[in-house]
């Protein structure tokens, strides 16, 4: 099954980033929507099917604790899958979006391992086996 | 503090950059020509800012770094966009380590071109100075109003 994965943050340099993570991580990847805000992303869901989210969670205009909030609110949303990649560590923030239904997070700064370990944790046997290892990929 | 400053611009430009800094025990002869200062605005019960600045060619570098790139293929608009990202990646770091509390939160990362013949680099309480190489880099904390 291809994933296809939205990925928000208001940083276009950071999304080109996680893109070129995700793309060498072993994740069978569909589409590669993203977004600059909460906003964003509602609007490209609206319009797109998405199995994965990955959003930042402090930016403007919509920021990520409201998106989660919008995502679980909504009947045709609520079950996607929600990893915050974020700056934010301190766990007392951190806590509750686990009781509003996050699936975990990815603290930046991240190493491409992060991200491939939290997403084979989440999307389990979805993942490829016999995935590309990033260890030496030079990206 | 400072420590934990130190801490968390190591752990970023380490792990994101793969440039490992050193500390610069006498000043400033490392900051020369045309520069570039990213922060972040913290707000809360107090308000400060986290930043750093770079002379331009190590803020090229670290954006070949990040974007995998070599340094004459980055775009000059991305220079801003990645050092504000490390500013991001610093300040938030810093909170972590310093177990700020929940209240204390990070506003959108801003950044400017500068002189870096006009600044004074004299070592003082707010800021760190920093080497990559050849050049200089500054890691600082403010308190703002």
């Amino acid at each position: 099954m291809a994933y296809n994965v939205l990925i928000v943050d208001d940083s276009a340099t950071m999304r080109a980033l996680i893109r070129k993570v995700l793309k060498i991580s072993g994740l069978e990847l569909g589409e590669c929507f993203e977004g600059a805000n909460g906003r964003e992303a509602l609007e490209i869901l609206e319009n797109h099917w998405v199995d994965l989210v990955l959003s930042d969670l402090h930016m403007p205009v919509m920021d990520g604790a409201d998106l989660v909030k919008a995502l679980r609110e909504n009947h045709m949303w609520q079950t996607i899958p929600v990893v915050l990649i974020t700056t934010e560590g301190r766990q007392d923030v951190l806590a509750p979006f686990f009781e509003k239904g996050i699936q975990g997070y990815i603290r930046k700064p991240f190493r491409p391992e992060d991200i491939k370990e939290k997403l084979q944790n989440i999307l389990g046997e979805a993942w490829v086996p016999d995935a590309r290892e990033l260890e030496g990929c030079d990206f | 503090m400072l420590e934990s400053l130190k801490a968390a611009t190591f752990e970023v430009l380490e792990t994101m950059f793969f440039i490992f800094p050193e500390h610069l025990e006498e000043s400033a002869d490392l900051f020369h020509g045309p520069g570039l200062r990213a922060w972040v605005p913290v707000e809360g019960p107090k308000k400060f800012r986290v930043g750093l600045t770079v002379p331009l060619p190590l803020a090229r570098e670290m954006a070949a770094n990040f974007l995998g790139l070599e340094k004459d293929e980055v775009p000059p608009d991305k220079l801003e966009d990645v050092l504000k990202e490390t500013a991001n990646m610093v300040a938030g770091s810093f909170l972590s380590q310093e177990k700020v509390p929940e209240a204390f939160y990070l506003k959108p990362p801003q950044a400017q071109h500068l002189d870096l013949d006009d600044q004074d680099w004299q070592d003082n309480a707010h800021h760190l100075l920093l080497a990559v190489d050849d050049a200089g880099l500054e890691v600082f904390m403010e308190k703002t109003k």
